[in-house]
């Protein structure tokens, strides 16, 4: 039984600290001379970006690089296999993935403007790049969940905490309600704790239930920073890091990861 | 040689299905290889399988999971196989026609309820290899004696370990039938091995009881705070899943222990790490030990019955611990973390030793039994020639115990040749 999916032709890639992408073809792949990468467009929209990129001989196998340089605009991008400029595209399925080169990424110190990007595979088996380009990135290191707070220990990427600095939480939706939290600075002007107070934050949702987005704002007047977990090789830690639930008098709170990788809490029920 | 693989499903993630589709790849090469899967429930497989080896199913659950004969009990698969409830009258009478029509030269059975069709239905020129990659030791006597009429039919049993391969031989009187370990093979890794540096801990497997997921999580919170920066990282899906996300939360290690779901390529993820780790209370084989091995991991794992204490040389290229000891898990878990030294040396042998199961060596093994079987079906004859004296003895009782065997079994075939 031969189907097409089985005969789409499969990529691997492997990643450097740097960002550098080399996509590989393995021998036996389709003819092809390009690869090309989307941004994928909002559904009912047309694709705006793409980036093609010259696949050489390398052995039997062929590849590709994505140079650290090319910036990949916040989203996720496609890959596609052109068997001469201008023609008809493939979609590639992902082969391995070597993504070592990120584990640990966030002890190393990014510079501004933050372009990180994790090869992953799409549900349906397709490889795909997630991008994130952000002019400065706060790095959740961790957190820790007890049944009344929440402390989150994060660490500057591109800028540093100065006088006035603040934790913003902002509710989703109309009317953008924003609470702020005084961060606790370290010594170096990057790492940071903050403790969000959950009864405070229940007592300060509507009735119902809210999601809340955290940033840091490094200085007074200064842009807010987005709170996330990005630099590592997980694309979608949604359901990989998941805390606990906090029940408090009916409602519940629970900090989680978007499918951005952001940081948000979410409360639910009647207060 | 054309060459038939009998497989339960071939459109999920586990060990025999890696090694099926593994061997089946190696074969390929000069063989003719199909694999036919009793269920399918998806359009394609998980797990990516060689273009020149063909696939078939014979029930297709999309939409047959509703069929008349769906629903009615088996009664060639045995009642008491670990599976008994997923086969159906369905199942019988599909599995027995393509038997009885197949133009393959060997049928190799990947699980005890599909070796026991093979032994009961397969035509007579056609050879029957039974693969056990569970555990004789295992097996609740029911079964056991369920196989114990059936094996007999069978012309080559193999087994994953020399353990169990032994067992058989003791406890099983199966004249005229070879029983050899044939170990699971692992390809060769693709990606360069593992530098040792990476704080990060791997496990695999489906999430289910015998894997122990529990006691690992418990042993790894016992040196979660001596090794900062550690994280240890479980690929797998199953019924535990909910159950040890609890057991994370609860510890307060939801940001160390990390559920990472079901993934297709291991060897990428293998690389990430530092250190494997299995903590099962029973292991027929240990796939993933191999794999990891092979990708320069040491392996830190329990010694349960029966495949680590024949993959790991403890201390060497990895560690062995006893079954079911939280802290002793732990314990090792702990100097694997802390001695780097160790730790490299241990996972350059690792990828050294795992050499022993890369597909060269074990096809080799594979294509010597099916040429034997195959070979003994033409003659008419055992595989298995005992000495003379002792022949006629055996033979007069593998022919009493076949005919029992039959007996038992022609029931079943009458009612499937009426349904016909």
């Amino acid at each position: 039984m031969n189907t097409d999916r089985e005969k789409q032709p499969h990529a691997g890639c492997t990643i450097g600290t740097d960002g550098r992408i080399t996509f590989d073809l393995p021998p036996g792949a389709p003819e092809g001379q390009q690869l090309l990468l989307r941004l994928r467009p909002k559904k009912g929209q047309p694709e705006k970006t793409v980036h093609v990129l010259d696949l050489e001989p390398a052995g039997e196998r062929r590849s590709a690089v994505l140079d650290a340089r090319a910036v990949l605009t916040e989203g996720r991008w496609d890959v596609y296999l052109l068997r001469e400029p201008g023609s008809e595209r493939q979609r590639l399925r992902a082969g391995l993935r070597d993504l070592r080169a990120l584990v640990g990424g966030h002890l190393r110190r990014w510079p501004a403007p933050l372009a990180v990007r994790t090869p992953y595979v799409t549900k349906d088996g397709h490889l795909a790049v997630r991008a994130w380009l952000r002019t400065a990135h706060a790095e959740a290191d961790g957190i820790d969940v007890t049944g009344r707070s929440m402390t989150v220990r994060a660490c500057l990427h591109g800028a540093s905490l100065q006088e006035g600095a603040v934790v913003s939480l902002r509710l989703r939706g109309a009317g953008a309600t924003v609470r702020t939290v005084e961060p606790c600075a370290g010594d170096d002007g990057r790492s940071l704790s903050f403790t969000v107070d959950y009864a405070e934050l229940a007592a300060g949702t509507p009735p119902g239930s809210g999601v809340w987005d955290i940033s840091v704002r490094p200085a007074a007047q200064a842009p807010l920073i987005r709170v996330g977990r990005l630099l590592d090789d997980l694309a979608d830690r949604k359901d990989v890091v998941v805390y606990p639930t906090a029940d408090f008098g009916g409602v519940a709170l629970r900090p989680y990861y978007t499918v951005d990788n952001d940081l948000s809490i979410e409360v639910k029920g009647q207060p | 040689m054309k060459i038939s693989f009998l497989i339960h499903s071939a459109y999920a993630i586990g060990g025999t299905i890696t090694t099926t589709f593994n061997l089946a790849r190696a074969l390929a090469a000069r063989h003719e290889v199909e694999i036919v899967s009793v269920l399918r429930n998806r359009e394609h497989p998980m797990l990516s399988l060689d273009p020149r080896v063909s696939l078939r199913s014979l029930v297709d659950l999309r939409q047959e999971k509703e069929h008349p004969s769906h629903l009615r009990p088996a009664r060639v698969f045995p009642r008491a196989e670990y599976r008994y409830r997923e086969y159906s009258e369905l199942t019988d009478r599909r599995i027995g026609e393509w038997l009885a029509a197949t133009d393959a030269d060997v049928v190799i059975g990947t699980r005890p309820g599909l070796n026991v069709h093979l032994a009961l239905q397969a035509p007579r020129h056609v050879a029957r290899i039974g693969q056990e990659h569970l555990t004789l030791d295992r097996h609740p006597p029911r079964l056991r004696s369920a196989l114990r009429r059936a094996y007999r039919r069978l012309d080559t049993l193999t087994t994953v370990t020399e353990a169990d391969a032994a067992a058989y031989r003791r406890k099983m009187h199966m004249p005229g039938v070879r029983v050899e370990a044939l170990p699971n093979s692992v390809p060769d890794p693709v990606l360069p091995p593992s530098d040792g540096t990476a704080k990060v801990i791997v496990a695999a497997g489906r999430l289910v009881p015998v894997k122990r997921y529990d006691l690992l999580i418990e042993a790894f919170a016992l040196i979660a705070a001596d090794c900062p920066d550690w994280q240890l990282r479980i690929y797998g899906k199953g019924e535990e899943h909910d159950r040890l996300r609890r057991l994370v939360t609860d510890l307060g290690l939801y940001d160390r222990v990390l559920l990472m779901g079901a993934v297709t390529l291991m060897e990428a993820e293998w690389v990430k790490g530092s250190i494997a780790v299995a903590a099962s209370d029973s292991e027929a084989f240990g796939m993933t030990i191999v794999e990891a091995m092979s990708c320069g991991l040491p392996v830190v794992s329990t010694d349960c019955p029966h495949g680590p204490g024949e993959i790991i040389e403890d201390g060497v290229d990895g560690r062995l611990v006893p079954v079911g000891d939280r802290d002793a898990l732990g314990a090792a878990l702990r100097e694997a973390v802390r001695d780097d030294e160790w730790r490299l040396r241990a996972g350059r042998a690792a990828r050294k030793n795992a050499r022993r199961f890369a597909p060269g060596p074990v096809v080799t093994q594979a294509e010597r039994l099916l040429a034997e079987a195959v070979s003994a079906r033409r003659a008419d004859r055992p595989v298995l020639r005992e000495r003379p004296r002792v022949s006629r003895v055996l033979a007069g009782q593998g022919f009493a115990i076949r005919d029992t065997a039959h007996s038992a079994a022609g029931g079943v075939l009458r009612v499937l040749r009426r349904r016909g």
